[in-house]
């Protein structure tokens, strides 16, 4: 463990950027070193402020100092920037219990079902508390299952089944400039580095899916039907989002000297093998 | 200001410009055709340049100087703020608006805002 | 429904939660301008919904009376914002008498476009869901203290 943390602060100074503030957070946590966790959690949610994983790991070591107020205040902004964020609904569940409100423990715990209905430990948090028993604090329960934790084992595991690497075989960028991910922001295939070659994938992930939701509601809203996709040209690169399939959501990331038109065609083209693949699964 | 909307609007296809504030999501300037409701543009328009913001910067891409939102049966064009001093410049267009025209006329329209 | 919503009067219940939902906003508050809370989100304090009620109906009532000597309508809207944190408080006309909707939001994930468009849908929407025929309530002094606790009961779930 001591070894693991070594390691994982090791990763976070040489990238300040990256998602690793969260394994390295929990993994304190978990030890008990909680005034270094929250050090290192606060830290990342200065530079991650919408990343509701950052603020769920923020929560739980508030959990373990007792300080239950400002961790349901931190949740409650997880659900809020990911409202399908089963570790945050748990940890709702578990703070209502505590308190004693027994209905709203509850009601979270069944959304935190519709989420993830495969999950077993929301089903024996349930039965537990209809029992009278405590459900499982989230130190253990959402640590050990958030789905949602980027960089967290979990968050491979759901996906390990699929094999990311033919996703986009075949097609250029398919390691660096290509990305498929699920409607809760994990990865299902393809991978991004930024400029400086850097791994990226995990974050951009985690910001696509507040993307997609607000262009969903924004075509909606104004009453331009469905959205088809969004296209934009950044300082140093082109990007390109389209949905393949209602649930999944598909990001091409180019250099600066690809045109926009060219780009959604590329898109267009990955968006079909991304279609063929997700059918298959 | 009101020179650089009415170009915008010209272009056939479009209907509607306007200029937002990127920070609150409130209307700055407006052309609009009837039945647009640009306080609704505003703040949606202005929510999505944001979350799609903090994306490409978390890709590497920079912050965006043009991007293009296609839907079914509209589309929305937007020149961000963060060029402009948090404005942002729109255009409310039609599916087949010609993308490239309505993208010029925006950039010209936030020269002209700085 | 979200789970933090709670409402006195079951016919605020759902156009607040879809205002949340949409507006993302972190607090709300429906009251009269007595400071009477009919419904809330987001506070987790029987304490905090007791001070920002009375807080919010101060300022209804001040600025009412500033409009007043200005010889104006009362003000619709006011809004504030912070580096992280804004409110935005309302009021509207419904068959039960004018409603206060105190709203605070994060800047991080909502603005005053945001809030200002999505509660005009909220006034619309409690405006249509207002009992018919309902009559105003007066609050007696006597009666305060008891219709308080209730209110805070109902609205904590105990």
């Amino acid at each position: 463990m001591a070894d693991d943390i070594r390691a994982l602060s090791a990763q976070l100074a040489q990238d300040p950027q990256s998602l690793v503030f969260l394994r390295l957070g929990e993994a304190l946590r978990r030890k008990g070193q909680l005034d270094a966790a929250m050090r290192v959690a606060t830290n990342g949610l200065e530079r991650h402020p919408h990343l509701a994983d950052a603020h769920d790991l923020y929560a739980r070591i508030l959990t373990d100092k007792h300080d239950y107020e400002r961790a349901f205040d931190e949740w409650d902004m997880a659900v809020r920037i990911a409202p399908h964020h089963t570790g945050a609904l748990k940890g709702l569940a578990f703070l209502y219990f505590k308190v004693g409100d027994l209905a709203q423990a509850e009601a979270h715990l069944e959304q935190a079902r519709k989420v993830e209905p495969d999950d077993p430990s929301i089903d024996q948090a349930i039965a537990m508390m209809r029992k009278g028993t405590a459900p499982p604090a989230p130190t253990a329960a959402t640590a050990e299952s958030a789905p949602a934790l980027a960089s967290a084992p979990s968050a491979t595991a759901t996906t390990a089944a699929f094999d990311e690497a033919r996703v986009f075989a075949g097609l250029e960028g398919a390691h660096e400039g290509l990305l498929l991910i699920d409607g809760a922001g994990r990865v299902l295939g393809g991978a991004l580095k930024n400029g400086a070659g850097a791994d990226v994938t995990d974050t951009v992930a985690a910001y696509l899916a507040g993307v997609s939701q607000e262009a969903a509601r924004t075509a909606k809203l104004l009453g331009l039907g469905a959205w088809m996709g969004l296209s934009a040209e950044g300082q140093h690169g082109n990007v390109h989002l389209a949905h393949p399939t209602p649930q999944a959501l598909l990001l091409v990331v180019r250099e600066r000297g690809m045109p926009l038109g060219r780009l959604a065609i590329l898109a267009q083209r990955a968006t079909a093998m991304a279609r063929r693949w997700l059918e298959k699964q | 200001m009101s020179k650089a909307l009415d170009l915008i609007t010209r272009v056939r296809g479009v209907r509607g410009a306007m200029l937002v504030s990127a920070e609150d999501g409130l209307v700055v300037a407006e052309q609009l055709m009837e039945g647009i409701k640009g306080g609704a543009v505003a703040a949606l328009a202005a929510s999505l340049a944001g979350r799609l913001r903090r994306a490409m910067e978390a890709a590497g891409t920079g912050t965006s100087v043009f991007w293009h939102l296609q839907a079914e049966q509209g589309a929305i064009l937007v020149v961000p703020g963060d060029a402009t001093g948090g404005i942002l410049v729109v255009a409310v267009a039609e599916p087949d608006v010609n993308i490239g025209l309505v993208r010029l006329e925006l950039l010209r329209a936030a020269e002209a805002a700085i | 429904m979200s789970p933090q919503t709670r409402a006195v009067e079951s016919w605020t219940l759902q156009p607040l939660t879809d205002f949340v939902r949409e507006a993302s906003v972190r607090l709300v508050l429906v009251l009269t301008p007595a400071g009477q809370v009919l419904a809330q989100s987001g506070f987790s304090r029987a304490v905090d919904v007791m001070s920002a009620s009375a807080l919010a109906a101060a300022i209804v009532a001040s600025t009412g009376e500033l409009a007043r000597q200005l010889r104006q309508q009362p003000f619709a809207a006011l809004s504030h914002q912070g580096p992280k944190t804004g409110f935005f408080l309302a009021t509207f006309v419904t068959d039960r008498g004018t409603l206060v909707v105190l709203a605070v939001y994060d800047l991080d994930v909502s603005s005053l476009g945001l809030v200002q468009l999505f509660y005009e849908q909220l006034a619309a929407d409690l405006k249509a869901a207002t009992p018919k025929g309902a009559v105003p309530k007066q609050v007696l002094a006597a009666d305060f203290e008891r219709e308080l606790t209730d209110s805070l009961n109902t609205l904590f779930g105990r």
